[in-house]
């Protein structure tokens, strides 16, 4: 039972039954809350934090945090739009320079923390504030918008988004992308080392492993994961606005603590992630269904990440005493 | 090792549980509940919205609806009102009023709406360019008819200079714009001109309209009497707002200046902050709030200002949103717009337009 409590199986089952209780709540008190209508936008609201929080929880179970997630999956959709709409480049391509663009800048994160020794909170901060300049400068702080579904391109909404009958597509894509960042994750040397990383870095130097190599590709993982993302956010919104998008990075980070990561590190599961970022669309749907206004998502969010947090001390409290025993 | 496997296995289990309880309630009717409307605006923390905010109110009373009234945290919060919007329509509410920040992101919602037959109201700028028929009424200010009436003011405090111009010694009205591509400013740029226009031939003297907004030319400067010129500053910025009325302000024979929004007020203001003069008898009308402009009507640098009516514009939004759920035609509602100056600007029903 204790290994349970340890690796967060008991904050997952708290975050699980919370997100049903929500859920529940919304269903009986909520307008048409349980309509198919309000199903597809809870999925929908979900993709690109989802894909941000998969990622981020890489990053925190090896004991980092990244910052930068919000911004530079803004930056990397207005890089998209810019060579969409200005440059004339086919759609395809924007979507495979956004992914790229937004792996390198995560690769630089993972050297930054790695290499030049900057604690991740300070070199994430640094390419967070480097990505909203950045996005500003290239587009000449204009928005930029991705095809609408009245261009030929608009089957990147069709695809990305949800189908013309109204099948969230999207909600397959993180489903796919949830099982892939799983196995790796658990049942692969990345994981395990990105686990131990977390848990005892020293350690883990001591016995051999490269432990920039592996803390780096954390950072790598999450910088993908946020060019995926962008693409999601791009074709659920369509328009990109410069200089936007900080604040994004700590739903998905609150997600992320939600779901029974550490923010210590060596503890997390992307099952609790996904649940985390699940609780947070239900939260923003089904305060809207009960006619509250928007401030009040905020605010509950806020009290559910702070609820989170205390369980996460509490356990930690927990297993250090274990140790002790 | 085996309790850490099953756990995981049995979390995997239980999203999956999850996930096909929340398909399984796709099935499950919809409750019939009151129905209301939803109203969506660009933003909350303008006093203009809250104004709207008011109106939209007062209409739900009157009309004895249910209205939801909401937007985004602010003007750049695209995804945040798309999300809203998406949230009103699975609502199904009898008709949504939508101030949109984002025609493009919007299209497939409207689309949406149309589809399930839930008529949409734009209000305030409502939905520029969206597909025909799928806004079924707008509710908004007519910037034309608007900056008309600040031509009527205008006029009413030069006329007798006015009538004093020759070919001659010709005299000069001035309309600062801050672009020529947004469909407000070049709204008021026409409406001003024309109706200025109107008002000098009406009074039997010759009258030209130049500069650069092409589309708002007419007669020739040389033959004409009196000269409305049109002056478009380079970008938006303030720096280049300023330049330009720096040149306005700094033309000889000059007798008014139209500022066509805020931005031109602010050029103005700090044109005049910077050294320019504002010639003796120059009468300066201005469009909009704001603290500087407030502060200029007051004491007296401008004539006076014409304000949007953002309590008409949410309460028309609401009314026409009742209408359209009733199945009765709908057309578009000039909101109106009223002028205040020095004189009026304290009084209650005039102080609640004048937003910062």
């Amino acid at each position: 039972m204790f290994k349970l409590i340890k690796k967060g199986g008991m904050q997952k089952l708290f975050a699980f039954s919370a997100l049903i209780l929500i859920y529940l709540f919304f269903a009986f008190t909520g307008k048409n809350f349980t309509s198919s209508a309000t199903t597809l936008n809870i999925l929908a609201s979900s993709y690109y934090v989802g894909f941000l929080a998969l990622g981020a929880t890489f990053v925190i179970i090896s004991g980092g945090i990244d910052l930068s997630l919000g911004a530079l999956m803004m930056a990397s959709a207005l890089i998209g739009g810019e060579l969409y709409r200005d440059a004339g480049f086919p759609l395809w391509l924007c979507m495979v320079i956004m992914v790229l663009f937004a792996t390198f800048v995560g690769l630089l994160n993972g050297l930054m923390v790695t290499k030049l020794k900057l604690p991740p909170f300070i070199a994430t901060l640094g390419t967070m504030m480097g990505c909203l300049g950045f996005g500003s400068i290239i587009t000449g702080t204009s928005s930029k918008y991705f095809p609408t579904i009245l261009e030929p391109d608009g089957w990147f909404i069709r695809t990305f988004f949800k189908s013309a009958n109204g099948v969230p597509l999207g909600a397959f894509y993180l489903l796919a992308f949830f099982i892939i960042t799983f196995i790796i994750l658990n049942k692969t040397k990345i994981g395990r080392y990105i686990f131990a990383i977390g848990n005892n870095e020293e350690a883990v130097r001591l016995s051999g492993i490269k432990v920039d190599l592996w803390k780096t590709l954390a950072y790598v993982i999450s910088g993908l994961s946020v060019g995926i993302g962008s693409i999601f956010y791009a074709a659920t919104y369509i328009v990109v606005i410069p200089n936007t998008g900080n604040g994004i990075e700590l739903q998905a980070i609150a997600a992320v603590v939600i779901g029974g990561t550490s923010l210590a590190g060596g503890i997390g599961s992307l099952t609790g992630t996904m649940i985390g970022v699940f609780i947070m669309s239900v939260l923003k749907n089904g305060l809207i269904s009960i006619n509250l206004p928007a401030p009040y998502q905020v605010f509950f969010t806020g009290l559910v990440v702070i609820g989170a947090v205390l369980i996460d001390v509490y356990r930690n409290k927990r297993a250090s005493k274990v140790k002790l025993k | 090792m085996k309790f850490k496997k099953s756990s995981k296995w049995l979390s995997l289990l239980l999203i999956v549980t999850l996930i096909s309880l929340v398909f399984a309630g796709c099935a499950t009717t919809e409750e019939d509940e009151d129905q209301y409307i939803s109203v969506i605006a660009k933003g909350f923390q303008h006093q203009f919205w809250q104004v709207v905010k008011l109106g939209s109110e007062q209409a739900a009373i009157d009309l004895d609806v249910e209205i939801y009234f909401t937007g985004p945290e602010g003007e750049s919060a695209i995804s945040t009102q798309v999300d809203m919007l998406n949230a009103e329509l699975a609502k199904d509410p009898l008709a949504i009023c939508l101030a949109a920040l984002s025609t493009e992101s919007v299209l497939s919602q409207l689309q949406e709406a149309a589809d399930k037959g839930i008529p949409v109201i734009g209000f305030d700028s409502g939905v520029p360019n969206a597909p025909a028929g799928q806004i079924s009424a707008n509710a908004s200010t007519d910037n034309e008819n608007a900056a008309g009436l600040g031509a009527e003011k205008m006029y009413e405090a030069i006329e007798a200079k006015v009538a004093a111009a020759t070919v001659a010694s010709p005299v000069t009205i001035t309309v600062l714009s801050q672009d020529a591509t947004s469909a407000s400013v070049t709204g008021r740029t026409i409406g001003f001109t024309s109706r200025m226009y109107d008002l000098v031939v009406g009074a039997g003297l010759t009258a030209s309209v130049t500069g650069d907004y092409a589309a708002a030319n007419k007669g020739d400067a040389a033959t004409s009497a009196v000269n409305i010129t049109v002056v478009v500053g380079a970008t938006p910025d303030i720096t280049d707002m300023t330049n330009a009325a720096t040149g306005v302000l700094s033309a000889s024979n000059l007798l008014g200046v139209f500022l066509s929004n805020e931005g031109a007020v602010n050029g103005v203001l700090a044109a005049l902050n910077a050294g320019s003069v504002l010639p003796e008898g120059v009468q300066v009308v201005g469009f909009d709030a704001g603290a500087g402009q407030k502060a200029a009507v007051s004491s007296g640098l401008f004539l006076g200002s014409i304000t949007q009516d953002p309590f008409q514009i949410g309460y028309q939004a609401v009314a026409l949103a009742v209408k359209a759920a009733n199945g009765e035609a709908v057309a578009d509602i000039d909101t109106g717009a009223k002028w205040y100056d020095a004189s009026n600007m304290e009084e209650p029903d005039i102080a609640q337009l004048l937003y910062d």
